[in-house]
């Protein structure tokens, strides 16, 4: 008898292993410290790959096919509260929904294994939903795109468009207040009412986890190629509206919504994300060295715009690769009063130009000072290496 | 109770073109954000409504209605029904009556012009929904709203409170929060795997909300503010003040699935999580 129920098990196990296309370990930490835009760090939540690897925010992209079943093995290793993952967005089923009372949460040092079959192409969301407005303000989330059921990278979904590139924002805010131990390591008995701060005013506006003098540093921009066909993949999970505005020139075309195509598309600059929802649009990148986007938050109980953020997508026009940024950092960038450091001493000389080519700065020291120049977007060259600084 | 009395569906009759008698008495309320705590509010609703909201009016399309509206309170209202009818001044203690044929569908908004906006803040707006002829659909309806109380004491007494500081603490559907949503039979979706629900919200706050619908994406079949999203299909949806949406969907499967803003301060209530703006789907095989 027991032979038989051992090979029944087997059997199952093994059924149920074969049919999974995609297997991904997500684990759950709550000891991450980000950097914020004024210098100073801030205790997050969030998920990382691997054990060694650092909790950032937004957590790592998940990338899937359509089609695929897939297991997210979810490993709560934070020693606080338990964790969920909710797929936002993917309508799968209760069981596998994340939402602590009507699914299961995760214990610390407990595994939770999310079963589903990926839907549709397109761009969406997983966050934890134990305390959301705690968890997620903390920084428990990231995104999941769905590829084409054969895996393309470069097509929207199957039989839709091509493009060159794809570019994610995600945009949410952080207010420091609700990052105090006193709110993050709140009690977790779910038959207790939790006790969350009494207002939320963000003090950071952030997309793809940077803010103001992060976003400025080229070495942030998103790469675009000249001429190139960009997926621009909107996301919005802070609790704040993100109105993008794009430069009118690249045409904007918004393709798509929650993980499905549009029934029309729609010709705006402007794609108007409120928490939760996703975008998908379309922009033809010319000949430019930049092209600013444009993140506006708006307050939604005032409609009040309360930061702009300047998301700048750069081509290969500003002659940079990836390789150039780690070589040597300039700074700060913007700067100011036009005086920029480098973190290396150089040994001949580079040179300063406007964005019309012209040259003008030469020197080889690590300080210069490009006080008297205009504001705005110059190009540092020292050897085959480019750099874009700008003076605010 | 309290859910049961907040919906005063005027009866849908299947047949074309009745006529009705209907009354609706503007009156001061003591609204209740949590347990213990209770604030001032001006609610529009017929003599059965005990709730905490305006009522929500369910007519046919061609029907004749009369509608007297009888002001119970201290100050002045002045009622209007969008593309229907301009009630006029209604002093305290007067009534004003109108006689509606109801030619269009839709749904369609219902408000208190004076003070703007703070009478419809403290609860002088509903929403009116217009069936088509023969329209059987399974519907539920959410009357979206958010409370300050600090707020609602002062425009009782005539203040008009900072719109640039407005950080509401209690959200509501029909006039419940989170868990008593789920006992109002009007808003809490129930239904079965393959068979239609449509959804009709209406924001009457002042707070654009994002609703996020896990489980199912549905189908705009109608927006007030962007007719041209009509067929979009999403899970999560913004609604901005005074916008109403109407939402389909076929669920795929069973389960429980909740619903609720994804400004995840509008789930909580007077500092405390989870309440607010949260309720769920409840799908049966």
């Amino acid at each position: 008898m027991m032979k038989q129920f051992l090979i029944i098990f087997i059997l199952f196990s093994f059924n149920s292993y074969s049919q999974i296309d995609y297997n991904k370990l997500i684990i759950g930490r709550n000891t991450g410290a980000k950097l914020l835009a004024d210098g100073t760090t801030t205790r997050v939540f969030g998920f990382a790959e691997t054990l060694s690897g650092a909790i950032d925010v937004p957590g790592p992209t998940i990338y899937m096919n359509e089609g695929d079943s897939v297991n997210i093995d979810f490993w709560n290793v934070s020693q606080g509260a338990p964790h969920t993952i909710h797929l936002h967005g993917l309508d799968v089923d209760q069981a596998n929904d994340g939402v602590p009372h009507l699914s299961f949460d995760v214990e610390h040092m407990e595994h939770g294994n999310y079963r589903f079959k990926a839907p549709h192409a397109g761009t969406y969301i997983y966050h934890c939903h134990v305390v959301s407005p705690i968890h997620v303000q903390a920084g428990m989330y990231g995104v999941i795109i769905v590829r084409p059921p054969n895996g393309e990278t470069n097509l929207t979904w199957q039989n839709g468009e091509s493009f060159d590139r794809e570019v994610l924002l995600t945009a949410s805010e952080i207010d420091t207040l609700w990052h105090n131990p006193t709110v993050l390591e709140h009690d977790h008995d779910p038959l207790i009412p939790m006790f969350i701060p009494d207002s939320y005013n963000p003090q950071f506006f952030i997309v793809n986890g940077l803010s103001d003098s992060q976003l400025s540093d080229i070495n942030n921009y998103p790469l675009v190629g000249l001429n190139e066909t960009v997926l621009m993949r909107l996301v919005a999970i802070g609790n704040y509206g993100v109105r993008y505005i794009f430069p009118t020139e690249v045409n904007n075309r918004i393709i798509a919504s929650d993980g499905r195509p549009l029934p029309l598309d729609e010709i705006s600059d402007t794609v108007m994300v409120f928490p939760g929802e996703r975008y998908e649009s379309i922009i033809q990148i010319g000949t430019n060295p930049l092209y600013p986007v444009k993140a506006e938050f708006i307050n939604l109980n005032t409609n009040i715009v309360e930061s702009t953020q300047i998301v700048n997508l750069r081509t290969s026009a500003v002659g940079l690769s990836e390789n150039d940024q780690i070589d040597f950092v300039l700074y700060p960038n913007p700067s100011i009063d036009g005086i920029f450091h480098s973190t290396k001493e150089f040994n001949s000389n580079y040179s300063i130009q406007d964005l019309t080519g012209k040259v003008i700065y030469k020197g080889s020291e690590s300080t210069f000072d490009l006080s008297k120049f205009k504001k705005g977007i110059y190009l540092f060259k020292h050897e085959a290496k480019t750099k874009v600084i700008s003076i605010l | 109770m309290r859910f049961l009395s907040g919906l005063i569906l005027t009866l849908l009759i299947i047949n074309n073109g009745y006529s009705f008698n209907h009354r609706l008495e503007i009156s001061t309320i003591s609204f209740e954000l949590e347990a213990g705590v209770f604030c001032p509010a001006t609610i529009i609703k017929g003599p059965l409504n005990t709730g905490q909201s305006s009522d929500i009016l369910i007519w046919q399309e061609n029907d004749n209605v009369t509608l007297r509206i009888v002001n119970f309170t201290s100050e002045n209202h002045h009622i209007v029904f969008d593309n229907y009818a301009d009630f006029g001044l209604i002093l305290p203690g007067d009534s004003s009556e109108i006689t509606m044929n109801l030619s269009n569908t839709g749904v369609y908004r219902y408000y208190d012009i004076l003070n703007s906006p703070y009478n419809n803040y403290h609860g002088t707006s509903g929403l009116m929904h217009v069936k088509a002829t023969g329209d059987l659909a399974n519907y539920f309806y959410w009357d979206l709203k958010e409370h300050k109380e600090s707020w609602n004491n002062l425009i009782a007494t005539g203040g008009a409170p900072v719109l640039a500081n407005y950080y509401p603490d209690y959200f509501t559907i029909n006039g419940n929060h989170a868990p008593n949503i789920n006992s109002d039979p009007v808003a809490r979706i129930v239904g079965n795997v393959n068979q239609e629900f449509k959804l009709v919200i209406m924001n009457n706050g002042l707070s654009i909300h994002s609703l996020h619908f896990h489980g199912y994406h549905l189908t705009v079949e109608k927006d007030s503010k962007n007719p041209s999203y009509t067929g979009r299909s999403k899970d999560s949806f913004g609604v901005y003040p005074n916008e109403s949406l109407i939402l389909s969907c076929t669920p795929d499967k069973p389960g429980e699935y909740p619903v609720h803003d994804h400004n995840l301060v509008a789930v909580t209530g007077g500092q405390q999580y989870a309440t607010g703006m949260f309720s769920t789907i409840l799908i049966a095989p």
